[in-house]
């Protein structure tokens, strides 16, 4: 598993886990985020079981254990927190904060210690240390019940699955060439994403936004220019459509 | 063949399962409790010496029904106790990897804190582990010997049924299959059991 620090201020870091070329082979690879403030830790999607032991190698590689105090599931699909059983026992005085639609199914991995913070569909604001994090509603973006992280100060979007595209664990980090990497995108998006009425309203909020750096779970980061080129592909693509990848 | 050290809590699934069976055949026999005081009351002073014999019936019967369902409790929380210990043995697995991989870690000593917790927690569930597999074991012996009488109660009930001629006899003796039969099933469900349960003992 491999880190990457994409932002750094006097009052906080973000940090990528990802590019895991140890994990199984039948495994999708994800992009796990973790945002450090002075006295805590926000760990975004920790992904799988078969991914914990690495992770949390990695993770206190650069945090002691008890400062990772808050846990973000963007929604409930097991590549993003199927380990909730084993963070659990890691870190009994952590909060998750996950979307309030699915505290029921999530509790289904594992959860007898961690609070369980439910996120309103409105969503709302994580301050830690004095550092806000911004719970920005992306329902059916995948998930009936979805959302990003915004940080406005360091200006990264944390995007979950819009964006997301496979690619092999050797992968740059960043995209390089935008009409390349659309190609890898269009069917994942097409199949995925069911509504274009959530997708142009998701578009329409994001681009209120000053975003520098927009990260997704699988695949590449986008930055500067290509946050504004895909959310322009994004919003002339047709979603919710089988077949047409 | 299971293997048990994978997966000893499928085991575990396995004899409350089986004990459950015991419990339903066990309440077919209070059926034949009842059947018999029938037949034992149309038969009249024929079968006076079968009626006593009812009550042992239902005596069994209760003991069997009460003794069965208080030892499916017992799996059924010695199975979700394994369950726990699954998890615990897992959590315990993934910890020991962390320390191989980032044993140069500078918070490495960070993790040492939550290794001791769930250690303690590991082992206060092989504890009661252990606890209830001794509690459940005991009480299989105890309804096993009961099911001794059974045998000895059909083989009275035969003898009555000898006496209660012949309109009554086959329906008593009938009675008396259903005792044997029904006690030797659930004594063959509880051998399987304390096969398994010794099985597990040994791991």
């Amino acid at each position: 598993m491999k880190t990457h620090k994409l932002f750094e201020c006097p009052s906080h870091t973000w940090l990528m886990f990802g590019r895991d070329d140890e994990k199984p082979e039948a495994i999708i690879d994800t992009n796990q985020y973790m945002v450090v403030t002075k006295n805590n830790s926000l760990l975004m999607d920790p992904g799988g079981i078969e991914l914990f032991s690495a992770m949390l190698a990695a993770v206190i590689k650069q945090v002691p254990a008890n400062k990772i105090t808050h846990l973000f599931a963007s929604h409930q699909d097991p590549d993003i927190i199927s380990s909730l059983g084993l963070w659990d026992q890691a870190l009994p005085s952590a909060t998750l904060h996950s979307p309030w639609l699915w505290e029921s199914f999530i509790r289904h991995f594992g959860m007898n210690n961690i609070n369980y913070s439910a996120i309103p569909d409105e969503g709302n604001t994580l301050k830690l240390d004095g550092v806000s994090l911004e719970f920005i509603p992306a329902h059916y973006l995948h998930s009936s019940g979805n959302f990003n992280v915004y940080d406005p100060e360091a200006k990264i979007l944390m995007s979950g699955d819009i964006g997301a595209a496979m690619e092999p664990v050797d992968a740059p980090l960043f995209v390089e060439d935008f009409d390349e990497h659309a190609k890898k995108m269009r069917m994942f998006h097409q199949r995925w994403m069911p509504s274009n009425e959530a997708k142009n309203d998701w578009v329409r909020r994001v681009r209120k936004l000053d975003v520098e750096m927009m990260c997704p779970q699988h695949g590449r980061i986008f930055k500067g220019d290509d946050v504004k080129r895909f959310l322009d592909w994004f919003e002339n693509l047709e979603v919710g459509v089988l077949n047409k990848g | 063949m299971t293997d048990l050290s994978q997966n000893y809590f499928v085991s575990v699934a396995e004899i409350a399962a089986k004990l459950d069976q015991a419990t339903t055949i066990a309440q077919k026999l209070s059926l034949t409790a009842s059947n018999a005081r029938a037949v034992a009351l149309r038969a009249g002073e024929r079968a006076a010496g079968f009626r006593p014999l009812t009550d042992f019936i239902d005596r069994l019967a209760e003991i069997t029904i009460s003794s069965s369902k208080k030892i499916n409790q017992m799996a059924a929380t010695l199975s979700q106790t394994s369950a726990e210990k699954v998890r615990a043995d897992g959590a315990i697995k993934h910890f020991n990897s962390v320390y191989k991989i980032a044993n140069e870690s500078p918070y490495i000593d960070s993790l040492d804190e939550v290794y001791e917790r769930c250690k303690s927690e590991q082992d206060r569930l092989e504890k009661t582990y252990r606890r209830q597999i001794e509690q459940l074991s005991e009480e299989l012996e105890t309804l096993s010997s009961e099911l001794r009488n059974a045998v000895i109660l059909a083989t009275l009930s035969r003898v009555e049924a000898s006496q209660a001629g012949s309109q009554y006899q086959d329906a008593l003796i009938n009675v008396a299959d259903n005792v044997e039969g029904a006690a030797g099933k659930i004594k063959n469900h509880i051998k399987y059991s304390q096969q398994m349960v010794s099985t597990l003992e040994e791991y």
